[in-house]
């Protein structure tokens, strides 16, 4: 559950500042970790993020006491999931508009 | 190969979305009398817990061949798109890709949430955990065959 609530959580932050852990350039179907100049074609960023949230969520699952949170818990998670999606709404509603 | 792994993940998606649709319904619903026998009772009765490792194993697989095939949607449609100025398809296909990803990061707590015996204290947790995996998987399910036809939609 605090897995959940900490992934999810900075996984948004992490598209929404960009802090993408690596990022994978489909022109030369490699992975680095620091940014290459714009000639090495578009990258793919997406990975980088889902590696950011997974690592800031497994953390925070490390280092949070239970009890801190303790009965919240449950109901915290849902509600981040739910903010985070309607943010990821907002976020992308701008192809449509 | 990668013909075969848009088919792989088609498929696996139809299963997760079945296992998550009936699971989601199964769940909302207050189950009635058997004897009813109406479709929509069948439909309630079923034993919603039961497709909980069902749900996280296919979507783990489903994202897993999704993340496979990313690479060629980026060099190979999203340039389509970009040239056909498709500005809702490339759109679509962003919030597919953060429903996938939010949809990933909730599956530990998805998963506590449906351990048996079910906590009663889980019980909101367990209903709305599962309605937005099932909002991202039937999302991600209809923009990616939008995306797959639409060569043929927009000629």
């Amino acid at each position: 559950m605090l897995f959940s609530l900490g992934a999810t959580l900075s996984y948004t932050l992490a598209y929404y500042f960009d802090w993408s852990l690596f990022q994978y350039y489909v022109a030369e179907g490699r992975f680095h970790i620091s940014p290459l100049p714009e000639s090495a074609g578009p990258p793919i960023l997406w990975y980088g993020w889902l590696a950011t949230g997974a690592l800031i969520g497994a953390a925070i699952a490390l280092i949070t006491p239970r009890a801190l949170i303790g009965r919240l818990l449950p109901d915290l998670v849902w509600l981040v999931g739910f903010v985070s999606l309607f943010a990821a709404l907002m976020y992308e509603l701008r192809w449509f508009l | 190969m990668m013909t075969a792994l848009l088919i792989l993940h088609g498929l696996i998606a139809v299963a997760l979305l079945g296992a998550v649709t009936h699971q989601a319904f199964a769940v909302s619903l207050r189950r009635t009398e058997a004897r009813t026998r109406s479709f929509v009772a069948r439909f309630r009765a079923t034993d919603a817990g039961a497709y909980a490792t069902t749900v996280v194993v296919l979507y783990v697989a489903v994202m897993a061949v999704g993340a496979i095939l990313y690479p060629r949607y980026r060099f190979v449609v999203r340039p389509l798109l970009q040239t056909m100025d498709l500005r809702s398809a490339n759109g679509a296909f962003e919030l597919k890709e953060h429903l996938s990803a939010i949809g990933l990061m909730l599956l530990p707590a998805y998963w506590a949430s449906w351990k048996q015996p079910l906590a009663a204290e889980y019980g909101s947790a367990r209903l709305w955990l599962t309605w937005m995996i099932a909002l991202a998987v039937w999302w991600n399910f209809l923009a990616g065959q939008l995306l797959v036809a639409i060569k043929g939609l927009f000629p």
